[in-house]
């Protein structure tokens, strides 16, 4: 075997595999939009329950449907003579390259008005970049690395908090925990080693030396590796008061598995979404996730005060057996911001589209999340996307920060 | 670093070592043969992880009991991926090397696609079993069940492997096809037939693995992978086609990755064990124990 490996068979794979697919005609009564995301590869089910968030919101724009949200009344969008959205979807496997030239299949080839995607930060990064080049509208649904957004990218729009109002989140609820007399001195940093890690990480740093907390242990993990014992061990050994995990499902699943294999029971597990929001790790693990508190943008228990929730989980949960989760929510609703966006730009026109995004104006009860509303800032970021932090309690998520939308104070430790 | 962590480290690293080891040996028992390197190994840990799963969802059987079935069911798949597709592309005229990498290649990537679309890409674990969660500690160090399960399998497993090459009619076919492919035929051992069971021998030693790894891993479409990377540096470190080899890296491999994860940050816990074998590969091309 000389000069000749497994990557390189890979690469050869996925050149065949994007040159074979055949472009094909569209409607012109259709706008088709793409959805980039692993569809194979290890985070493969982000893919499959992306796109029944996606199929149940586009079913929402292009039917009437009685809901408090943008674009349900009417069948279509109103803008384009009741146009009904197509979707295209395209496979990144989470590699940043194979996004990036499936990014341009998409945008060359497929004609796509607007790019949705990536979850994985990482892939986000190069779509983004590839979508400013060709002009087109590129909507960050669920990667919520800080440093996307500060890229001076005219068509980059995330209407999601990052992992700075998430961590940010995280800390102002430590304050108030301190506040009411617990003790928390200590925090344990683990984390992944692509740019959701490094960045979520750098955020947790920062906050914590600017509130007084101490760092006790700051690991950095391999993403995917076959163990993660020696690491543990090393948070064992720190015993922070409370540990920060940021981490995709498989790796989220090893943590937990591996804690309990060595006698370890954190005080307390305030995550990062992610991995943390999946029904897999709950199905393996969950039995030691309980008290476990993440950052989130959606919860169900919310569906008190935003009606709208029922009505979208049900429809959601009648196509992949779930409920939404933090991740599938802003998939949802990403979509959904980004058809009233090209309905009100009347046109297909990637410019015009941009235009209206950057106008975008939905209410919070317009949403189906806790955000104040939807409006876009010059860097494409929504600033009103107030995160919230909810707990597993029981076997169900419970909302208890802000105090304002709790629905039940945390229990701590967990 | 505390002498309880040190022993805690270590031990984590031998067990994990011998999980590799048996990871890796059917794949160097099968180079070792016939000069193939199965692209598809991780692909067949895959289907031994979601036969295990699949078994006990099934049966309802505790996965420990289930682990001969598992084998079974290997053994004649290897054998079927021998007769149905690693003989053909071995009567390749031109290239055969090549020819062979790109047939076990493509069969890991459609084992995976048929995997995705049979099982979906959830991912899958055992919740409760016998020895799942459980975890002994001596004087401090935990020692998960689980592995020390998956250790004891593997040492089993290498004390079988050497009396059956060295004790058994079977071994010593086995032992002469590789010595000479061409002189066996003339006394009468059929090649083929030795092929197919040493590619049934190979996939029911990665089974092995397979089913005791269901029992704490996670298991989904492209579990394989990390495991058969592992595994490439296992064999080339031990010696292709060495057996004890591959036993003696894997432990190697597990106790340098569970070290460096404490001296350097975690991240690049891989480093060393490739800077390792790179070494080696430097000064001793056939590998440790290796006799090409």
């Amino acid at each position: 075997m000389t000069g000749f490996n497994r990557r390189h068979v890979l690469i050869g794979t996925a050149a065949a595999t994007v040159t074979a697919r055949p472009a094909f005609a569209q409607a012109p009564a259709e706008i088709v939009i793409g959805a980039l995301y692993p569809m194979s590869g290890a985070n493969a089910q982000v893919g499959v329950d992306a796109r029944n968030a996606f199929e149940t919101a586009v079913d929402i724009v292009n039917g009437m449907h009685e809901v408090a949200l943008p674009g349900a009344k009417n069948a279509g969008l109103m803008g384009l003579g009741n146009a009904k959205i197509k979707l295209v979807y395209a496979d990144h496997q989470a590699d940043p390259q194979k996004g990036r030239a499936e990014a341009e299949r998409l945008i060359t080839q497929d004609k796509v008005t607007a790019i949705i995607g990536c979850y994985h930060s990482a892939v986000s990064n190069t779509v983004s970049v590839t979508c400013e080049k060709y002009g087109v509208p590129f909507m960050c649904a669920d990667s919520s690395s800080p440093s996307l957004h500060r890229r001076d990218l005219k068509f980059f729009f995330r209407p999601a908090a990052h992992d700075e109002f998430f961590s940010k989140g995280m800390f102002d609820f430590l304050d108030a925990q301190k506040a009411s007399g617990t003790k928390i001195e200590t925090l344990g940093l683990f984390y992944e080693d692509t740019i959701f890690g490094a960045d979520s990480s750098n955020t947790q740093r920062k906050l914590a030396a600017e509130r007084g907390y101490k760092i006790v242990a700051d690991i950095k993990y391999r993403a995917n590796s076959p163990t993660l014992t020696s690491e543990v061990q090393q948070l064992k050994t720190a015993d922070a008061d409370v540990v920060l995990p940021s981490s995709y499902t498989t790796d989220a699943i090893l943590l937990i598995k591996t804690m309990g294999e060595l006698g370890y029971k954190p005080k307390n597990i305030v995550a990062q979404a992610a991995g943390f929001s999946e029904k897999a790790v709950f199905d393996a693990v969950g039995d030691k996730l309980d008290g476990l508190i993440s950052r989130a943008s959606f919860a169900l228990d919310m569906a008190g005060k935003r009606p709208s929730i029922t009505y979208v989980n049900d429809k959601y949960k009648a196509r992949g057996n779930r409920d939404l989760n933090d991740n599938t929510a802003r998939q949802f609703m990403a979509m959904l911001v980004l058809a009233d966006g090209i309905d009100r730009a009347k046109s297909t026109d990637g410019e015009k589209v941009r235009a209206a995004l950057a106008a975008t104006a939905i209410p919070g009860d317009q949403t189906i999340m806790p955000w104040g509303k939807v409006a876009f800032g010059a860097d494409g970021q929504n600033v009103d996307a107030d995160p919230v932090l909810i707990q597993y309690i029981g076997g169900k998520w419970v909302t208890i920060f802000p105090k304002s939308v709790a629905a039940a104070p945390a229990k701590w430790p967990m | 670093m505390t002498a309880q962590a040190f022993f805690q480290v270590l031990a984590s690293g031998l067990l994990m070592g011998l999980l590799y080891a048996l990871i890796a040996v059917g794949l160097s028992l099968i180079f070792g043969l016939m000069d193939v390197v199965n692209f598809a190994h991780g692909e067949f840990l895959m289907v031994a992880m979601y036969a295990t799963f699949g078994l006990w969802a099934i049966v309802g059987v505790d996965p420990v009991l289930l682990m001969p079935l598992v084998i079974a069911f290997m053994f004649v798949f290897g054998a079927a991926v021998y007769l149905g597709v690693v003989r053909f592309a071995m009567r390749a005229k031109t290239n055969s090397g090549m020819v062979q990498i790109f047939a076990t290649f493509g069969l890991a990537i459609l084992i995976q696609g048929v995997s995705q679309l049979l099982f979906s890409p959830d991912y899958r674990s055992i919740p409760a079993s016998w020895l799942g969660g459980r975890t002994v500690s001596i004087g401090g160090v935990f020692l998960p069940l689980p592995q020390v399960y998956g250790g004891l399998i593997s040492v089993l497993a290498f004390a079988g492997l050497y009396l059956l090459m060295s004790r058994t009619d079977f071994g010593k076919a086995l032992e002469a096809t590789r010595e000479d492919q061409g002189a066996v035929a003339l006394v009468g051992i059929d090649r083929n037939k030795v092929f197919a069971l040493g590619w049934g021998l190979g996939a029911a030693l990665v089974g092995l693995a397979g089913s005791v790894l269901a029992i704490f891993y996670y298991i989904h479409p492209q579990v394989g992978g990390p495991f058969a990377l592992v595994a490439y540096v296992v064999v080339a470190l031990g010696g292709f086609g060495s057996v004890f080899g591959a036993l003696a890296a894997g432990l190697i491999v597990g106790v340098v990755e569970s070290f460096a994860a404490i001296a350097m940050p975690p991240a690049m816990k891989s480093i060393p064990v490739y800077l390792l074998y790179l070494g080696v590969v430097f000064i001793r091309p056939s590998g440790l124990f290796g006799r090409l």
